[in-house]
């Protein structure tokens, strides 16, 4: 039987998966009738399959480097808009700390003009040698902080001293019963209130969980 | 199931692209990864050479880079990939023209590298022989085909592309596509009948 150019379309028809099903009848009957298409057809498929059957490629190992490292270098600027894109957190916490930094330091600034003195009780301040003066038989309780001055302990004080930017002197018959603090540096001043900071958090959190204990109990 | 799986993947690369648009040069090497075996082994089955198949890819990845900005969101990115690619190919091809059929014959005996190549678990080394003769045999047939065959050959059997994506990364008619996948596959079989 002589096959017609319609019989070789529909072996690639077939082939692509593109038949209708009264198609597929059609080259079906014709195959039994004819052994040059049907061979065909065979050889066809198992071409098909040897191709098919290629294993897989993979690229070289180096390759992804190879093509990260030909990309065009990219701006500074761009990098760190990025990079600040990233980390969202950081750039949070860095301008938090600026904040604190600054506001800190606005404090320092005001607080530089004149002597201060905070505490209870009888002392003179001498504010042309810019001294504070604790008389002789005088006692003070509680704790004395002094800015921008020196301090002379000639009575007694129960408590802690502490001086800013400043230095202290302790007479021979003066007494101290708690610590002296001498900060002179603006770090040390840093360190002091990001402590004192630190101990009102914790004191906080302190008293939270006294109450939580209260109703527990 | 798989249509599902295509969409998360597309999603994932367009997160990808959005990434490296808005200057994130890293994100970039997420993208080669993903399509780097299968770019290479579109430039390998077009080019039969190891070197220049590394090439190929490699500039192919580049010129998406460079490129990026053009390419349209709402279509497939695997598609403009491959299209890259395979022009970078047939250009190529066209340029070494002259030496063409003397660099055909010795394709894939050339390089010993080549089979080391192959992604393939452990197997008995007898079955082995076998098989890399036969990927050697496959890739020497390829070779033979005119490049136009070939590009619509490697895109359909080896990438398992559908025929609409073939004749999108072609830039040709579904109608001939088909066309050239039939004589590509028909100059096979007989070259597989003759041997």
């Amino acid at each position: 039987m002589a096959c017609s150019s319609d019989d070789k379309r529909l072996i690639h028809k077939y082939l692509d998966e593109e038949v209708t099903l009264l198609e597929k009848k059609q080259l079906e009957s014709h195959i039994t009738k004819c052994p040059e298409c049907e061979e065909q057809l065979q050889e066809l498929r198992k071409t098909v399959a040897i191709i098919q059957s290629a294993s897989h490629m993979k690229a070289p190992d180096d390759f992804t480097d190879n093509v990260m490292s030909r990309l065009p270098k990219q701006p500074r600027s761009t990098r760190w808009k990025v990079w600040m894109k990233k980390h969202p957190y950081l750039i949070t916490a860095a301008t938090f700390f600026l904040v604190f930094i600054v506001s800190l330091q606005s404090i320092w600034n005001e607080g530089n003009k004149e002597i201060v003195v905070k505490g209870d009780g009888q002392f003179i301040v001498d504010k042309e040698r810019g001294v504070v003066v604790i008389p002789e038989g005088e006692t003070i309780s509680g704790d004395l902080v002094v800015r921008n001055g020196n301090i002379e302990v000639e009575g007694e004080v129960h408590g802690d001293i502490t001086v800013i930017n400043g230095e202290w002197y302790l007479a021979s018959l003066g007494q101290v019963t708690g610590e002296i603090n001498e900060i002179n540096q603006m770090l040390e001043w840093l360190w002091y209130h990001a402590k004192e900071f630190f101990n009102d958090v914790v004191s906080i959190v302190d008293n939270n969980n006294g109450e939580n204990n209260d109703k527990s109990e | 199931m798989n249509a599902g799986g295509y969409i998360e993947m597309d999603a994932v690369v367009k997160k990808i692209i959005n990434e490296v648009k808005r200057g994130d040069q890293q994100a970039f090497a997420e993208l080669v990864e993903l399509y780097k075996d299968k770019v290479y082994q579109v430039a390998y089955r077009m080019l039969g050479n190891v070197h220049e198949a590394q090439d190929i890819a490699q500039e192919a990845f580049l010129r998406a880079y460079t490129n990026l900005e053009s390419f349209d969101m709402n279509r497939k990115f695997s598609t403009w990939l491959f299209r890259i690619a395979t022009n970078l190919a047939i250009d190529r091809i066209r340029k070494k023209k002259p030496d063409f059929h003397l660099e055909d014959q010795v394709a894939g005996t050339e390089d010993l590298t080549y089979y080391s190549q192959f992604a393939s678990d452990e197997e008995l080394p007898e079955d082995k022989v076998v098989k890399l003769e036969m990927q050697e045999w496959v890739q020497n047939e390829i070779m033979m085909l005119p490049p136009k065959y070939r590009s619509a050959i490697v895109l359909k059997y080896m990438e398992d592309l559908s025929l609409k994506e073939i004749s999108n990364i072609l830039n040709l008619p579904v109608a001939t596509v088909k066309t050239r996948i039939h004589r590509g596959r028909e100059a096979l079989r007989k070259r597989l009948r003759d041997s």
